[in-house]
């Protein structure tokens, strides 16, 4: 990708002044985007990506610079631009390569750039119509469709020479329902690490449809009610609920300065004893995973917490360095243009021994919390927050009528304590999850849970 | 390879292809940030990049690709991508490659007295600031973020009409966010200042500023849930207006995703509003002479004492409309194709002083914070419930920090329930636009608390 006595100048160059790390990440990536707008090709983009970062550390602090200018005096000058940050004595570091062969975990059946954008656009039909047959309310549909194929170079000081490809693909639908002026939209989205193949292997049709669905129960739907209730979360993407409420503060960008409400607690019961948790990024094929992350570590399998006990956070290099810990092989980063740092891969509450039924059955009265949006996190407080798309209200044990508008907020270490029923139906979403090292995919995933109490926003008064 | 020869190279070949007509845009930018962390340089970021944008008609279909390796091994790829994308759409409305507009505005958005600041003054900056924060107070626990960012780019504009545009900009950003722990009690702010003139990011202030925010917030408990009357502190109004600033998109408003179809010249708002994109701000972060379509900008009212004057168009969107462009095309960076986006864009101020307004509260809210705006409002409905913080007010007093509750209500709605608008005009994070909002009362939202 880049030549091999460039990269081992490059570094040379960037510990000149005595930095006591040094990283070469290149980069080179293809993207394609269609949209279908109305059950019409709107829009059809592709591209390419190509671009070098370079980090270097000196003790716990590190610098980091980019560029996508590729010629071998422009790549020289910026290392040594980046090195003036650092005024010290050379280090006495010999530099050599170790070849490693990595072994591709992630099979990829169906190169998307081998695939016809026609190919492409009947698929994507098949959605938008299964959609709008959906019912006469759906007014409107947008049909997203993007594929991206990543290569990856990760060389360093310490003889690290690592190469990684990455293919993803992912299909995403809104449908917008109307009646008179109101207008309520639902979403559904599928995505895998895997080329074409996985809009061959998933029915297209159900996603439109399950859009569709939504968009036109949240049109018939009440306000949701505001005040304290139990909450029943679907599996899937109610695992965002986790990503958000303890994630975040599990990852060391913010353990390591202790910025986070979990800092210094391995060993403690920081959730219910039914509360299993973990981020793996070798599970083959998923959203979130690739063989290797973006320091050139493999990625791994963390068990986060166990039976309730905090085992142990996700980490980075840099901040392996503040905590006196080995990277967990979390470092992740947009692209180029960003700096890793410890982020999620796939992360998931494990299954428990509840059936959904039970679960629903033993709730008095609460809320059934079905599809899930995004939320967000202060890891210095744990106060965290997410959008439900879709919700029901729960009447003597029984699923009763749809609610719209609803929230969720909560304080991420209280939430985990109060998590009394856990379900045997874990199920995978994918997320793209954004972070100070940009925006990456990432898996949530759940089986169904119940949260004790937790205060729900919405605009229909007290319930 | 320089880019005027590469231009050249590009439109022969594209002619060859069989495109009618070309247009090549070029961003290039370089940036600079640094992060301190406990009076060390924790981060420190230099980068240089640029990329290339090419669209051209082929058989009447607009095709875009774009690249960021720059030289003479792209132009096939560049055409190919363009005309396979072009193949393929379906959308029956002419697209439009601009020859440009009779008149630009000379406002320059570039300080060259930024450009100077040398690097261990931004250093130093930080090290203030840091140090600033932690002897505000003894309570300040962490400054957990510290950082300064600037950013110079130089964007072109070049198509086979004969349009030649270019402008070059710079901005800088200083950022801090505190922690202050009182007990078991932990509670966080932050503050952003945006400018291009580096003496106006003055350390004390920030430190005060941020350090007493934090402060103010311990002790917060949540309130009786009820609908409350609502003071929306100027700067989450301004991020919930980011929000919902889409739906004065012509074309969110053509396509169906928008329920300000058919309101053109209706009442939209409270009389009291009025809203306007204003691309030739001095300050603004998003300020331009040209959009991304080469049309000249202006400033534009679109809401006027409540009623609605105009959408945000593009070309294509005006054409549909039988308007004319407000010159208010966007690309998101050269990856992007051509979508519509403000600019500065914001509610203008009122006549009303931030204290009168909390003393016109016999009881009710003060909103300073609101969370999860990408997840908890929703653009179609127009309907949010979000996580907030703030204080509670009784008899025109503050009374008490609150935390842990939501606000919820239809933005719509909202709009209309504007009472009054503060004096004191503040904006939002920049992302691609920038948005700003003052204080705003409203006359009641839902709260749900304990």
């Amino acid at each position: 990708m880049l030549d091999r006595l460039l990269i081992e100048e490059m570094i040379e160059a960037a510990l000149s002044t005595g930095g006591d790390f040094a990283e070469v990440f290149v980069e080179d990536r293809y993207n394609a985007q269609v949209k279908l707008l109305g059950g019409q090709v709107e829009k059809s983009i592709s591209g390419r990506d190509f671009g070098i970062g370079i980090r270097i550390f000196d003790g716990t602090n590190s610098i980091y610079a980019y560029t996508n200018q590729h010629q071998k005096d422009q790549l020289i000058k910026m290392a040594l631009e980046a090195s003036k940050a650092i005024n010290k004595v050379p280090q006495n570091i010999t530099l050599k390569f170790m070849d490693e062969e990595i072994l591709n975990k992630h099979i990829i059946l169906k190169d998307p750039m081998k695939v016809k954008a026609r190919e492409k656009i009947t698929a994507m039909k098949h959605a938008y119509e299964a959609a709008k047959k959906y019912s006469k309310e759906i007014s409107q549909v947008t049909v997203n469709y993007i594929d991206e194929k990543q290569r990856i170079l990760v060389a360093n000081s310490e003889g690290r020479f690592v190469e990684d490809h990455r293919v993803r693909t992912r299909l995403a639908i809104e449908a917008i329902a109307t009646k008179g002026t109101e207008l309520q939209s639902g979403i559904a989205n599928y995505g895998a690490h895997k080329g074409f193949e996985l809009l061959k292997e998933m029915d297209v049709k159900d996603l439109g449809k399950e859009a569709a669905r939504i968009a036109v129960t949240m049109l018939h739907a009440d306000n949701c009610p505001s005040g304290k209730f139990p909450v029943i979360i679907n599996n899937g993407f109610g695992g965002v609920i986790f990503h958000e409420a303890c994630g975040h503060g599990l990852e060391a960008t913010s353990v390591a300065k202790k910025s986070s409400v979990f800092a210094d607690r391995v060993g403690e019961q920081v959730a219910s004893e039914i509360v299993t948790a973990i981020d793996d990024g070798t599970m083959p094929n998923h959203w979130g995973s690739c063989n290797i992350d973006d320091e050139g570590e493999p990625m791994r399998k963390n068990v986060l917490i166990e039976k309730g006990i905090l085992k142990g956070y996700m980490i980075d290099k840099l901040n392996g360095r503040r905590m006196g810990a080995d990277s967990t092989g979390s470092g992740r980063r947009q692209s180029y243009k960003f700096a890793p740092t410890s982020r999620m891969t796939n992360t998931y509450i494990a299954a428990g021994d509840s059936t959904p039924e039970e679960i629903i059955s033993n709730t008095e009265h609460g809320i059934f919390a079905k599809n899930l949006g995004g939320g967000s996190v202060d890891p210095a407080t744990g106060d965290f927050n997410f959008a439900v798309m879709e919700a029901y209200l729960i009447k003597n044990g029984k699923i009763d009528k749809p609610l719209k508008g609803a929230t969720l907020i909560g304080n991420g270490p209280d939430v985990l304590h109060k998590i009394d029923m856990v379900g045997n139906n874990l199920e995978y979403g994918q997320g793209m999850c954004g972070s100070i090292s940009g925006s990456i995919p990432t898996n949530v995933g759940q089986p169904m849970i119940r949260v004790k109490d937790m205060t729900v926003g919405g605009r229909g008064g007290e319930a | 390879m320089d880019i005027q020869n590469l231009k050249t190279a590009i439109f022969e070949a594209g002619k060859e292809m069989g495109f009618s007509d070309m247009e090549i845009s070029y961003v290039s930018s370089r940036e600079f940030s640094c992060d301190v962390f406990k009076e060390e340089i924790d981060k420190y970021r230099i980068a240089v990049e640029g990329g290339l944008s090419f669209r051209g008609v082929y058989n009447n279909k607009m095709g875009y690709a774009y690249t960021e390796k720059i030289d003479e091994s792209s132009v096939e790829m560049l055409l190919e991508n363009a005309r396979q994308n072009a193949m393929i759409i379906e959308d029956e409305e002419e697209e439009i490659i601009f020859e440009g507009s009779s008149y630009y505005e000379k406002i320059d958005f570039y300080s060259e007295d930024l450009e100077k600041v040398a690097t261990e003054a931004k250093l130093q900056f930080l090290k203030k600031l840091e140090k600033a924060c932690y002897e505000y107070h003894p309570m300040v626990d962490q400054v957990n973020h510290c950082l300064y960012q600037d950013e110079t780019s130089q964007r072109s504009l070049y198509n086979t009409k004969g349009l030649s545009k270019v402008e070059k900009s710079n901005i800088a950003l200083g950022y801090v966010s505190v922690v202050v722990k009182k007990e078991k009690d932990i509670k966080s702010s932050n503050k952003l200042i945006v400018t291009r003139d580096f003496k106006k990011l003055d350390p004390e202030k920030i430190a005060s500023e941020v350090v007493e925010e934090a402060l103010a917030r311990l002790g917060a408990s949540p309130v009786d849930s009820k609908n409350y009357p609502i003071l929306l502190k100027n700067t989450a109004a301004a991020g919930l207006l980011s929000v919902y600033s889409s739906i004065f998109s012509a074309v969110n408003v053509q396509k169906g995703r928008s329920q300000l179809k058919g309101k053109l010249g209706e009442a939209i708002a409270s009389g009291v509003v009025n809203i306007v994109d204003d691309p030739l701000m001095k300050d603004g972060v998003a300020s331009r002479s040209f959009d991304s379509e080469g049309v000249a900008s202006k400033k534009l009212s679109l809401v006027e004492d409540g009623l609605l004057k105009s959408l945000l168009h593009n070309l294509k969107t005006a054409r549909k409309d039988g308007v004319e462009s407000t010159g208010n095309a966007y690309k998101p960076s050269y990856k992007g194709t051509i979508s519509i986006a403000p600019s500065n864009f914001y509610i203008a101020k009122g006549g009303n002083n931030y204290e009168d307004m909390v003393a016109s509260l016999e009881e009710g809210l003060i909103i300073t914070e609101l969370q999860g705006l990408h997840a908890g409002a929703n653009i179609i409905s127009g309907d949010f419930s979000l996580a907030a913080e703030g204080y509670y007010v009784k008899e025109g007093k503050i009374a008490s920090p609150v935390n842990q509750i939501t606000v919820a209500g239809n933005f719509y709605q909202l709009l209309m329930d504007i009472e009054m608008v503060g004096n004191d005009l503040a904006f939002d994070f920049p992302s691609s636009s920038y948005i700003g909002s003052p204080t705003l009362k409203i006359t009641q939202l839902a709260v749900s608390g304990k």
